[in-house]
């Protein structure tokens, strides 16, 4: 059998995390091949709607990064993902949702090695929670496509 | 709408990424998707040829979307826009895959670096159906600019751009102007004084009628956007709005304080200084111990801070000069001294300093080599009765022997380091830091100068460790740009702005409050949210926000994310 290979969708800004990402690349660091980035002008974007909509699609994992705290290129974006994401994961621990899937972090342009280290701690952690069939299997009731 | 005509383009980059990815392999696949008439392969899309290519494919198979599968959309996006554009085709019908950076550099499978790439352009490929051409709007540029910091990169860039007749304000945040320049004696390779070209350039600063200089002044925080910038500044008790188009940042650098390096024992041992405080001694033309006697013998030590992963690990750039410059001007004021240049690796590199290094070493100037990482000298005190104060203890690496060095005086080279308010100044203006505190450039080879953010420009040493050629350099490029901006007189910028669907917003106003730029009002009369797109900068956080769902985004729409979650989600 081959190996499990986790579906890990990252939802990044463009101007901090797509760059760390970007510079990884330019300094050649080697990391897990699971993880899609989507790329939004800021993690004040990102409706944690979308985040059960991917869970729905079939993702296993979602990772959410933007910029730390005050670098937010447009002044105060981050906050708003910050407060929105401590919200939603109280919302979704009482609907069941397993939070342990969902990895809210900061990564600057700078931090080339931190995007990887980040993506790969978190595909292994994916690993080991294995395939996110439960909500697959509530979602094929069409239950969720219905709220969302 | 038309029916999409997607044209695939799947770049090898040379071989950064054809030799991880199977591009013909991705631009086949591609082809079995609705939409697409025309995939294919290229050695450098970016390049003219790779350019035209596309031209000439979206004039001859009536293409009315592009995607281009290639590197960072940070690096060439812009670069295929202008292509889309000369087409004919609006520049937003353009989305880029992103398989150089974020795929054949970072991964080492092959197949699954295909398969990702695979993944990547049909999500881009799904997203671009709906893609809808979006306006550029003009917005016109104040002819004014803020200069921040009033070393000599931010006198040169505003007396560049006084001289072309336009308004500069220079902030400067010490009482007085010419920076960590005011402060040196000469210059290298040739010697010349510093103040002798200082001094009238001060000058002409405070005199320049288009020069307002504001000392001791920190600017507190800017609003606004290319073109049309505004900031309070309080001078002299006086609050004061000023408007600019533009921003110059020259905040330069400061130096490292070395009492952390346990070796060196700064701040222990009365003679052991610095570069910056023996510079002082050459100004004032008195070279003295801290008990008023002549030193005889001086060693120079080399990175202090700089190339070492405890400290910083960049180098500095500049101190092997300086230390050579050290050198010879003692070798001139006490020429009887015993002179001991304690380097790491010499890197004298900018012109005619290569050719001084040479010089130095026949002008009895003994240089030793260290290993910085595992042979870091060690200062110690000399025994009563001994010859001098001091010891410096370093395994020499060219001979292989451990040598004592004597010593009466010891100057450290410090590292230079980013500035401490460099992070606040930069969350002001909206740029980035790098893990050093310098800021990051737009492009470190092909746009040095400007920044991620439209408007906003760097100049000299906030950049990274710089000597006067180079920072007088950037300043004058800086204020290029700023005046080529200024007689452009306008400026086009995306209309990637978000919007409202007045059928659904419930007039809850909760996005007028979520909203950085006070973008967003209120209709009373129609009881709905309106947003004024010149001064919305497209975050997207109204969007998220909105419980209506009233609200999206131009170039980033809900059905746009989804077209791409579903494409990277239900297809694998």
């Amino acid at each position: 059998m081959s190996e499990y290979k986790p579906k890990i969708i990252a939802f990044v800004c463009t101007w901090c995390t797509y760059a760390g990402a970007d510079l990884a690349g330019t300094s050649r660091i080697k990391y897990a091949s699971n993880v899609r980035l989507i790329r939004a002008p800021c993690t004040g974007r990102i409706d944690f709607m979308l985040l059960i909509k991917a869970f729905t699609m079939g993702a296993d994992g979602i990772i959410v990064s933007g910029c730390h705290p005050n670098d937010c290129h447009y002044t105060s974006g981050n906050f708003h993902a910050r407060r929105r994401w401590i919200i939603f994961r109280d919302l979704a621990k009482f609907t069941g949702i397993d939070v342990n899937r969902v990895m809210f972090s900061w990564v600057s342009a700078a931090e080339g090695a931190r995007w990887a280290e980040i993506v790969n701690n978190f595909t292994d952690e994916i690993k080991k929670l294995g395939p996110y069939n439960s909500f697959r299997n509530l979602s094929a009731t069409n239950f969720i496509e219905a709220v969302v | 709408m038309e029916k999409p005509r997607i044209g695939v383009y799947v770049c090898w980059c040379g071989n950064n990424i054809a030799k991880m990815v199977d591009v013909e392999g991705v631009a086949a696949e591609m082809m079995n998707i609705p939409n697409v008439v025309i995939s294919k392969t290229y050695k450098y899309m970016c390049s003219d040829p790779g350019q035209d290519l596309i031209i000439k494919d979206i004039k001859e198979n009536r293409l009315n979307r592009v995607v281009v599968s290639a590197c960072s959309p940070r690096i060439h996006e812009l670069t295929f826009r202008k292509a889309l554009t000369k087409a004919g085709l609006n520049p937003y019908m353009l989305q880029m895959a992103n398989i150089r950076e974020h795929v054949s550099w970072v991964h080492t499978d092959k197949a699954e670096a295909t398969s990702k790439s695979k993944a990547l352009v049909a999500a881009a490929i799904n997203r671009i159906n709906f893609h809808v051409p979006l306006d550029e709007r003009s917005v016109t540029i104040h002819p004014a600019t803020l200069v921040i910091g009033g070393g000599i990169t931010g006198i040169t860039a505003a007396l560049e751009i006084a001289d072309a007749g336009k308004k500069v304000y220079l902030v400067e945040n010490t009482d007085k102007l010419g920076g960590h320049a005011a402060n040196v004696d000469l210059t290298f390779p040739y010697f010349t004084s510093v103040s002798q070209f200082m001094n009238p350039l001060i000058k002409r600063v405070h005199n320049h009628k288009n020069i307002d200089v504001f000392l001791n002044t920190e600017v507190k925080e800017i609003s606004g956007y290319i073109g049309n910038f505004e900031t309070m500044i309080s001078y002299k008790d006086i609050e004061r709005k000023i408007d600019f188009g533009n921003i110059i940042i020259a905040s330069g650098l400061k130096a490292y304080d070395p009492s952390a390096i346990e070796n060196y024992g700064y701040g222990i041992f009365p003679d052991v200084i610095t570069s910056t405080e023996f510079e002082a001694m050459l100004k004032s033309g008195i070279i003295l111990k801290k008990n008023g006697e002549t030193p005889e013998n001086i060693a120079i030590i080399h990175c202090v801070g700089s190339r070492n992963s405890n400290y910083h690990k960049y180098c500095s750039r500049v101190c092997c000069t300086v230390a050579l410059k050290f050198a010879n001007q003692l070798r001139s004021a006490l020429p009887d001294s015993n002179i001991y240049e304690l380097y790491s690796d010499m890197r004298s590199m900018s012109k005619g300093c290569e050719e001084m290094y040479t010089a130095s070493s026949r002008r009895r100037i003994m240089f030793m080599m260290f290993d910085q990482k595992n042979g870091m000298p060690e200062i110690k005190n000399a025994d009563k009765g001994d010859c001098c104060d001091m010891y410096v203890d370093v395994d020499e690496l060219l001979s292989g022997e451990s040598v004592r060095v004597p010593a009466d005086m010891v100057i450290l080279m410090t590292a230079m380091e980013g500035q401490d308010n460099a992070r606040t100044t930069g969350q002001m203006a909206g740029i980035s830091l790098d893990a050093n505190r310098f800021y990051i450039e737009k492009h470190p080879k092909l746009d040095p100068v400007a920044t991620t953010t439209n408007g906003v420009f760097i100049a000299g040493s906030c950049n990274s460790p710089k000597d006067f050629a180079d920072c007088v350099s950037q300043a004058r490029a800086a204020s290029a740009r700023v005046l080529s901006l200024i007689s452009r007189g306008t400026v086009n910028i995306a209309v990637a702005t978000a919007y409202i669907n007045g059928v659904l917003c419930s007039g809850c106003k909760m996005c007028i409050s979520v909203c950085p730029y006070t973008a967003i009002g209120f209709d009373e009369k129609k009881n709905v949210s309106v947003i004024n797109d010149v001064l919305c900068q497209g975050c997207g956080t109204c969007v998220a926000l909105c419980r209506s769902k009233a609200i999206d985004l131009n170039g980033c729409s809900t059905k746009q994310i989804l077209s791409e979650l579903s494409e990277l989600l239900l297809k694998e």
